[in-house]
């Protein structure tokens, strides 16, 4: 599906063979450097990029084009890594995709990159879309793909322009090519509606998975991003459901004496791990979703819950009141002594490992406020990136770099989807069409 | 009445002239203070001083003493004793041969001012590469009188080794004549190259260094305009080397260079910011002119380790 371009008039050789020229003659007048100093800091400013439309091939296709630079600005700016500059500011109109942009135009606006691209619509009736990034201060091109896709699917090439724009520019991997998958809540505080919806991690393309007769709580994705499982009440205790996205089809996870809640996927996608209830304990149990056989991993009496799987499958952090009230706790993935790693004041919840595995994500409950917050694996390092009246349920982004959470700001409103950075900043309101909760982030889609 | 009066006017009179004597003539005690001589120097100076250049190779040994360009006359073994010494003749007559230096030198009694012999047994025993020009002095204007006065006075008696040794007086007026037994350095005066500074150093001297600040100045200009890029976090060793060459009036010559290279997947995006940030910060037309020989050419370490700590 993708092909790398090349840059056009044979430019990369050109430079190469200037850069060869000048490297030698540098050698040849050789004196030495006398002076070395380091930069040690440097700024955390945006990126400030520019992304002109995309030129299209007709009329229709120049809607589209325009469709999708707009996406990749909007993924961009809300990123808070790019600065993206307003369309009007624009001294060059890019009316050609092969040739050179004229640098000088867009240093003048400041611009430290710049995508450009362009839209055409193909014999059998598919989309072609090619774009390059050029780095505007050596007039380089970073990089260019080539995508072909189906008209309707043109937002999802707009994620992964932006995701490829996002690595090249950042050293991270991205993570616009993804979905969400949350509670969708309608209808009056004592009546709500809670249906399971998929969408886009932009709020777009917003499809519901369940009609909303069963209560539903904390979907969470499999790492094949074809399944979600979840808990629903429908007729008597909660059950752990198995829900394939494309076919709609659904199938309950065991089938355990009493309620099994707070289902998660193991990182191959081959496991489940829950809390299954027993008595006033519950504990933890794996089951692996071939064989059907089960596993139990905790014996206390005391609550063991919410268990999540470290990236690498070792490890598993869970929340426990065996100490009390609410604390997280690690243990090897294959049963063990648990430690436990969060020692502040008040409870900590829903611990969640980051995908890159450097942080566990948590609520915190104290002094009357719930926070999300993330500490490295051993407890360390604690954080809190966001406090208020509600915040729960925090997903981490699949590069681990931004997590997504519910706040609820109580009264008569009801709850919406939020995103933040790993460093606090940057907080963004994800759109929804109604209320939203108990958001789950997809795996990078390509 | 009156008598009580004057009494009283007597008495504290007195004893009013009494404390004005007593205790204003009393010097105050305190202790005089003393006193530390420093200098003050600035950041600037202090990094001129212990500043060197990486790159020099290091210097084996110094470069022999030259005054005067001449016919290279090289001393094969500085160290070694001068046996024919034909221009240092006694004017006076004198009767005893000349004496060893070593023979005079070890049966030096205690007894005498630490300082002044001490230097004249070194001096004579290993003459240093290098001539002492205040010697030099010394020397040409003591050497026709003084040199045999003092030959003949204090080897003499010591060479007989006898119970009652006669202490050789020291003269503070003769230092200088004590100073001239050293003479070896004389024939190394002249060599075909003349050297005033043994050590390497730059064509411009150290007037064209930078100082602190200018270096200050050219690094938080670089901070100011390096946009770190976050995929960096991770990379805590990940350093991008760039050399930088300026024109004159502080705009780049050609483009700067990667100088370094890492296996690191985010080095790239690293070296890029770095290249980045050089291009767009520039002109540096804050650096001064005067001494662009300094500033001509530079090597900058990009190392985000102070963005990323915790």
């Amino acid at each position: 599906m993708t092909v790398t371009l090349q840059s056009p008039l044979g430019f990369t050789r050109r430079r190469l063979l200037a850069l060869g020229a000048a490297s030698a003659s540098l050698l040849a007048s050789s004196a030495f450097a006398q002076v070395r100093l380091d930069v040690t800091q440097g700024n955390v400013a945006p990126l400030v990029i520019a992304i002109p439309d995309f030129v299209g091939g007709t009329p229709g296709d120049a809607e589209v084009a325009r469709g999708i630079s707009q996406v990749i600005t909007a993924n961009l700016r809300r990123s808070g890594l790019f600065a993206p500059i307003d369309p009007a500011a624009f001294i060059e109109k890019i009316t050609s995709f092969d040739t050179f942009p004229r640098f000088p135009d867009w240093k003048a606006i400041n611009a430290q990159a710049l995508v450009t691209g362009r839209v055409t619509r193909q014999a059998d009736g598919r989309l072609k879309v090619e774009f390059r990034l050029w780095d505007v201060s050596s007039g380089q091109q970073l990089t260019g793909q080539q995508y072909f896709t189906s008209p309707d699917n043109w937002r999802r090439i707009a994620h992964i322009v932006s995701d490829a724009a996002y690595e090249r520019l950042t050293g991270e991997k991205g993570y616009f090519d993804t979905r969400v998958v949350f509670i969708d809540e309608t209808g009056a505080k004592e009546r709500r509606v809670k249906r399971l919806a998929i969408m886009d991690q932009d709020g777009a393309n917003v499809r519901y998975l369940t009609r909303g007769e069963d209560l539903v709580l904390t979907p969470r994705f499999s790492p094949s991003t074809q399944e979600i499982t979840y808990m629903s009440y429908g007729q008597g205790d909660p059950r752990v459901f198995l829900l394939n996205i494309e076919t709609g089809q659904r199938e309950i996870v065991g089938n355990f004496p009493g309620m099994t809640f707070s289902p998660r996927f193991s990182p191959t996608g081959q496991q489940v791990i829950m809390s299954l209830q027993q008595g006033p304990n519950s504990n933890i149990f794996a089951m692996d979703l071939q064989s059907k056989r089960t596993t139990r991993l905790t014996d206390t009496a005391a609550i063991d819950t919410a268990p999540c799987y470290a990236p690498d499958g070792a490890n598993i952090c869970f929340e426990s009141d065996r100490g009390g009230r609410p604390q997280i706790y690690v243990m090897p993935a294959s049963g063990g002594q648990a430690k436990r790693i969060s020692f502040g004041d008040g409870s900590y919840s829903t611990p969640v490992w980051s995908p890159r595995g450097d942080f566990i994500a948590f609520t915190k409950q104290g002094g009357g406020q719930f926070a999300i917050g993330i500490m490295k694996p051993d407890g360390s390092g604690e954080r809190l990136l966001t406090s208020g009246y509600h915040n729960e349920g925090p997903t981490f982004a699949p590069n681990g770099r931004v997590l997504m959470f519910f706040r609820d700001p109580g009264g008569a409103g009801g709850p919406s989807l939020y995103s933040v950075d790993v460093t606090g900043r940057n907080e963004q309101k994800i759109p929804t069409p109604a209320f939203a909760s108990d958001p789950a982030w997809s795996p990078l889609l390509s | 009445m009156k008598a009580g009066w004057t009494i009283s006017a007597v008495l504290h009179a007195g004893v009013l002239a009494w404390g004005l004597v007593a205790f204003a003539t009393r010097p105050l005690n305190a202790p005089p203070p003393e006193f530390l001589s420093t200098d003050i120097i600035s950041a600037a100076d202090f990094s001129q001083i212990t500043q060197g250049v990486r790159t020099a190779p290091k210097a084996e040994a110094p470069k022999p003493l030259v005054e005067k360009i001449g016919d290279d006359k090289p001393v094969e073994n500085p160290t070694a004793k001068v046996v024919d010494k034909p221009e240092i003749v006694a004017t006076a007559d004198q009767a005893q041969p000349k004496p060893e230096p070593e023979k005079k030198a070890e049966p030096k009694p205690p007894t005498q001012p630490p300082a002044k012999p001490e230097p004249k047994q070194a001096f004579a025993k290993e003459p240093e590469p290098k001539v002492d020009p205040i010697a030099e002095a010394l020397k040409k204007d003591n050497k026709p009188e003084k040199k045999p006065e003092k030959k003949a006075e204090t080897p003499a008696p010591q060479k007989k080794v006898e119970p009652p040794k006669p202490q050789p007086k020291f003269d503070a007026t003769r230092i200088a004549a004590l100073l001239d037994k050293r003479d070896p350095q004389r024939r190394a005066a002249t060599g075909s190259t003349l050297s005033s500074t043994p050590s390497l150093g730059t064509e411009t001297g150290r007037a064209a260094t930078l100082t602190q600040n200018e270096l200050d100045a050219l690094r938080a200009r670089l901070r100011q305009c390096w946009n770190v890029p976050v995929g960096l976090a991770d990379a805590r060793d990940l350093v991008v080397t760039v050399r930088i060459q300026f024109k004159q009036d502080g705009s780049l010559v050609g483009e700067p260079r990667v100088m370094n290279s890492a296996s690191h997947p985010a080095f790239q995006v690293a070296s890029e910011s770095a290249l980045r940030a050089i291009r767009s910060c520039a002109p540096y037309s804050f650096l001064p002119v005067a001494k662009y020989e300094a500033w001509k050419d530079v090597i900058v370490d990009f190392d985000p380790r102070d963005m990323f700590r915790g």
